[in-house]
């Protein structure tokens, strides 16, 4: 379970989060919704430590991860798996190496053992056989599915999407959004997709939380969300600007 | 008009005393990974071979041609005094005190600093080393460590090599272009150069290595707003380790002077 208390942080002089507090159950599904630099990125990297909010707290599994050093947060980082938006694959590795990497990483020397890994990671995104390619020679599709695919290889208790279907066609995108459903299902994993996408947000959530000037305007389910009068949330869901042409 | 004056130094010494502060940071932190995390053998040696063999011709070159031309400048001024024969001498300890680290110094800043900066500075803008750290991968046991190792290792072997072809070159050119006598300009180089010139040559050159690593690491490490900042990144660097060499070069040279001074005495 992930748990926020009160998180506070400020990039240089703008106040982008002012006191979350926001739960993720374990083994269910929470998408963070918000408009394009509302700190939804911001407070999905508070969850695995990469960023240290200026107060406030962030428990992973009731372990206070804020505060804690580099070092410190590595066996919590094995636990905690991150898609970034744009896959973020180490450019100068093949795509069965960036896989590779944190198995090696973690003490993983059999090579036999890795392959298969690996090759089970690729499968579980449909992407199977595909180790010899060049992150350059990917689809922006496919390097999502292949950044997916080195989270998933390590096994994470708990998975983060950072926008998972920004930037792709909507095949691409419909192909994604089923992806992390059927992943959610088989792995039973806890997870947190940010999006802005309100495909991906009905697709996957059990839960939705609207983030809106830094602070957590609306939690609640799919149904409740659809069922809101609340003219922010439906100008949101419905694409309205509210501007005249 | 004094007011403007004075906040304009007194800002361009505080970012200075910044800059300082974050590099003595990086390099506490990287000293720290050294001391407790396990050495990833494979990426020094690709560092080294990267840093240190690659940067060879580049090394090579410089030594010969400064050594050469050097020499010949020394030999036009000596011989009108009628000292020929202590142009190998004068070439030699230049050569191993001040020519041979800084240039070879200089050299390794534009073709390794430049590097460092734009790969590091790259994957800083991709998310690469966000992406390193999510995998509970210390970015500065894995991209730092090996870069300046690398370069602590390599760049003393590259410095005697610049010295030792400097030499080499200026010899040739002084016995045999301007016909400077070979037992006079060996006796006297030998005479004067001493072990003491050797261990500051290589004492300045792990200097010069881990200004070097350092700078190019922190400019790497701090690049943002994409494509424009990775072209920024290893300007910075080979224009601040450039500069940087230069002027720590002055103060080393006083400094070292006091527990290895010139000459055979």
């Amino acid at each position: 379970m992930i748990q926020v208390i009160g998180l506070h942080k400020a990039l240089g002089d703008e106040n982008v989060l002012c006191g979350i507090d926001l739960v993720v159950p374990e083994g269910g599904t929470l998408v963070v919704l918000g408009r394009s630099g509302s700190g939804k990125s911001v407070l999905l990297k508070h969850l695995v430590g990469l960023f240290q909010p200026d107060a406030g707290r962030v428990l992973v599994n009731g372990e206070d991860i804020s505060g804690l050093k580099e070092r410190q947060l590595g066996p919590i980082r094995k636990r905690v798996g991150i898609l970034f938006q744009s896959g973020a694959l180490f450019d100068s590795m093949s795509v069965g190496e960036n896989l590779a990497f944190p198995l090696r990483e973690s003490g993983m020397l059999d090579p036999e053992l890795i392959q298969e890994r690996v090759a089970e990671a690729l499968g579980m995104v449909d992407l199977a056989g595909e180790e010899d390619k060049m992150p350059e020679n990917l689809s922006g599709g496919m390097r999502k599915r292949v950044g997916l695919a080195r989270t998933l290889v390590s096994r994470p208790a708990c998975i983060l999407y950072d926008e998972p279907t920004t930037g792709l066609d909507p095949i691409a995108t419909d192909s994604i959004n089923r992806l992390i459903r059927r992943l959610q299902k088989r792995l039973k994993s806890t997870s947190v997709v940010v999006t802005h996408d309100m495909k991906t947000a009905f697709h996957t959530a059990d839960r939705i939380a609207f983030l809106h000037e830094g602070r957590i305007y609306f939690e609640g389910t799919v149904e409740e969300l659809r069922a809101s009068e609340d003219p922010i949330l439906v100008n949101f869901i419905e694409g309205r600007s509210g501007e005249s042409d | 008009m004094f007011h403007v004056i004075f906040h304009a130094f007194g800002g361009i010494i505080l970012r200075l005393l910044r800059y300082v502060g974050q590099l003595a940071f990086l390099a506490m932190e990287t000293f720290e990974s050294i001391r407790v995390a396990p050495l990833r053998w494979r990426l020094l040696l690709n560092q080294v071979a990267e840093i240190g063999f690659r940067s060879q011709l580049v090394v090579v070159v410089t030594g010969a041609f400064t050594g050469a031309v050097f020499t010949a400048q020394t030999y036009f001024q000596f011989h009108r005094l009628g000292m020929d024969s202590a142009v190998g001498a004068v070439v030699a300890v230049s050569m191993f005190r001040e020519l041979g680290p800084v240039l070879t110094a200089l050299m390794l800043s534009g073709r390794v600093g430049a590097s460092i900066a734009a790969e590091i500075g790259t994957m800083k803008v991709t998310e690469q080393i966000e992406a390193l750290r999510a995998l509970g991968v210390h970015p500065i046991d894995y991209l730092i460590v090996p870069r300046v190792l690398a370069l602590l290792i390599s760049t003393p072997l590259l410095v005697a090599e610049c010295i030792g072809l400097g030499i080499g070159a200026g010899y040739l050119v002084a016995t045999k272009v301007l016909g400077v006598s070979r037992a006079y300009y060996m006796t006297n180089m030998l005479s004067f150069t001493t072990g003491r010139d050797i261990k500051m040559a290589l004492i300045k050159g792990m200097a010069f290595a881990a200004l070097i690593g350092f700078i190019a690491c922190e400019e790497g490490l701090k690049t943002a707003n994409g494509a424009a900042g990775v072209g920024r990144a290893p300007t910075q660097a080979v224009v601040i380790a450039s500069l940087v060499i230069l002027i720590s070069n002055f103060f080393l040279s006083f400094f070292l002077n006091i527990f290895f001074p010139a000459g055979s005495y």
